[in-house]
């Protein structure tokens, strides 16, 4: 096998391996659903964050933000824990403390199944969510974030 | 629907498949007329199912031709193939309403939950100063429960809610007293106004608005004397009955926020040096109005300014309420005083980092003269979380005028630092040891030990 094989060969590996690191990235991106109804089409990291960690409660028009996780344990939870740059206690405590100061008057709603998240979306117009990008459902409108799509190049919630 | 149909289709074609497979053991055996009735029957089936799923398609192709046309142009179209196929589904989901069915009291109800704390403190105290809390003054040691709390929210409609906070606290000999810390009717307009009618604590500075009744909210075992309870001797008037108005101002990255207040903070506070009485400020309406940014930039980080003023009275009672004959040189209860009290903060809280600034400038005027007293105050905090050990050390600052005109004449100078660690169990319970050392003016130093068990539930 001459030199020029086994570039070759390494070549192809490594263009393999980069495709597979892409496929697996797009694969962990976290989709932003909102309610179908939302108007909403697009929204920063920034204000994602100042929602999922209750400071920001208003959609423009008005309409009170309802914030619907998934449990521990699942990957949407560990999305939005490093979304938030907390870990589990932390979280909790947090959302405690929110709710304490009156600055909330729950906690977010945390339910255990993507159909659920669903229902909820139906239930609360100004429901946000986050979803794997592979269990978006009908009735789910996903959002851009930073005007990038999920399984986009660059897209910044994982 | 046509997955339905598609399983039915399948079912079929295996029956039409088997019934002939059966059959085919009895070697030779011809099928006889009622089974030919049977695998008619089935063929007819199969080509209606055939005929329906065919419909099918070509509406579900006219559907999504139609959805094409009429949906949204922002609507997001995803690039992943799951996520493409998914799309491909059709829609199962009736347009969405504007409004909820429901009542948002019946989806919501009441959420409930409580607090609560047991502390040890030991304390050098030769001469017994003010105790609270249950916290028996002069004592070496003794256990106390302090605040119990109950916490109640509802909401009303989409933006109005209800918020009450119900605290039994501890007095002398195991009594305890009932207290509503809070209670308000709030109305979330949007982001920019959000509005609280009720008994609220007023947001003079940072610590009042983080760290409300719950001991379990807080690091240190208690709070920093300038931002202490007024009903605990805290030189402040914490709470106010009225309006308080907040909201977000259009700023950008910078993140600027209001707060406006007006309201009746009329407080009563025990001396804190022990002599048994309590001074009536008679306040009268207050203005509180004050600043905060949280800029984009550095997420955690909250910088704010707040401007207070009410007028006071130095009116100064037994326990029992009966009037304390004014000492010799005093304006006596008559003399009404302007009470300005302006607040600088900044807080750092992310990353597992509490670092906690504030200062204040508590400055009264006596109304009609020039006599004023101008008294600073300030704290520092600083904590890290490490695992579930949170380590942390305060350094506060009181310097009250011991003027027989101040009404704060019972603090004087006071200073020092604390220091401990606070253990989380789990999310929901936590132990706190914390070691103070007060300086006082023309006093001895304090020493004390503080031993906590704070929970929520």
């Amino acid at each position: 096998m001459g030199v020029k094989s086994i570039a070759t060969l390494l070549l192809l590996g490594l263009a393999m391996f980069a495709l597979a690191s892409r496929a697996a990235a797009q694969a962990d991106d976290m989709a932003v659903v909102v309610s179908s109804g939302n108007p909403a089409t697009t929204i920063s990291l920034v204000d994602l964050r100042k929602i999922f960690a209750g400071a920001k409660r208003s959609w423009p028009g008005g309409q009170p933000i309802k914030l619907i996780t998934r449990g521990p344990g699942c990957v949407e939870r560990f999305a939005l824990l490093r979304l938030l740059a907390m870990s589990e206690s932390e979280y909790k405590q947090y959302w405690t403390a929110q709710v304490f100061r009156g600055d909330a008057d729950s906690e977010p709603l945390t339910v255990p199944s993507v159909g659920m998240q669903v229902e909820a979306l139906k239930i609360f117009p100004g429901g946000i969510s986050l979803v794997d990008v592979r269990d978006v459902k009908p009735g789910m409108k996903v959002i851009k974030v930073d005007g990038r799509q999920p399984g986009g190049a660059g897209y910044p919630v994982h | 629907m046509a997955r339905r149909i598609r399983t039915r289709f399948r079912c079929a074609l295996l029956a039409l498949l088997l019934v002939p497979a059966s059959r085919a053991q009895d070697a030779g055996a011809r099928p006889t007329d009622h089974e030919q009735e049977i695998v008619s029957h089935l063929i007819e089936q199969i080509k209606q199912l055939q005929q329906q799923e065919h419909d099918l398609q070509e509406r579900i192709k006219i559907l999504e031709a139609k959805q094409a046309q009429a949906s949204p142009a922002g609507e997001v179209a995803l690039a992943s193939p799951a996520a493409t196929q998914q799309r491909t589904e059709p829609p199962a989901s009736p347009p969405m309403p504007t409004e909820l069915p429901r009542d948002w009291h019946e989806v919501g109800g009441v959420q409930f939950r409580g607090f609560g704390e047991v502390d040890y403190q030991a304390l050098d105290q030769r001469k017994p100063e003010l105790g609270t809390g249950g916290f028996v003054p002069g004592s070496a040691g003794n256990f106390y429960t302090d605040d119990f709390g109950l916490f109640l929210t509802a909401r009303l409609t989409n933006k109005a809610s209800v918020l009450a906070e119900i605290i039994f606290e501890e007095g002398n000999a195991q009594s305890y007293t009932v207290d509503l810390r809070r209670m308000l009717l709030k109305y979330d307009y949007n982001d920019h106004l959000k509005v609280s009618f009720g008994r609220y604590q007023t947001n003079i500075g940072y610590y009042n608005w983080a760290f409300r009744s719950a001991a379990w909210l807080q690091t240190t075992a208690d709070r920093p004397l300038v931002m202490q309870y007024a009903s605990k001797g805290g030189l402040l008037p914490t709470q106010a009955v009225g309006l308080s108005v907040t909201g977000a101002v259009p700023s950008g990255k910078w993140g600027l926020n209001y707060v406006a207040e007006y309201g009746s903070s009329d407080t009563t506070r025990p001396d804190l040096n022990g002599d048994g009485f309590v001074t009536d400020e008679n306040n009268g309406n207050h203005v509180n109005v004050g600043l905060f940014l949280r800029p984009d930039v550095a997420p955690g980080l909250q910088i704010g300014s707040s401007y207070y003023h009410d007028q006071i009275s130095n009116n100064i009672l037994y326990a029992s309420g009966a009037q304390v004959p004014p000492p010799p040189g005093s304006l006596g209860p008559s003399a009404r005083y302007g009470q300005a009290i302006v607040n600088g903060y900044v807080v750092y809280v992310a990353h597992g980092i509490e670092f906690l600034n504030e200062g204040f400038l508590i400055r009264q005027t006596l109304i009609g003269g020039s006599l004023h007293f101008d008294m600073p105050a300030f704290y520092s905090q600083l904590s890290k979380q490490l695992g579930p050990l949170r380590p942390f050390v305060r350094y506060q600052y009181v310097n009250a005028n011991v003027n027989p005109n101040s009404i704060l004449d019972d603090v004087g100078l006071r200073f020092g630092p604390s220091f401990g660690a606070r253990y989380d169990f789990k999310q929901y319970m936590a132990f706190t040891a914390q070691l103070d050392h007060t300086v006082r003016g023309g006093q001895a130093d304090l020493n004390g030990l503080q031993l906590q068990w704070a929970f929520t539930f």
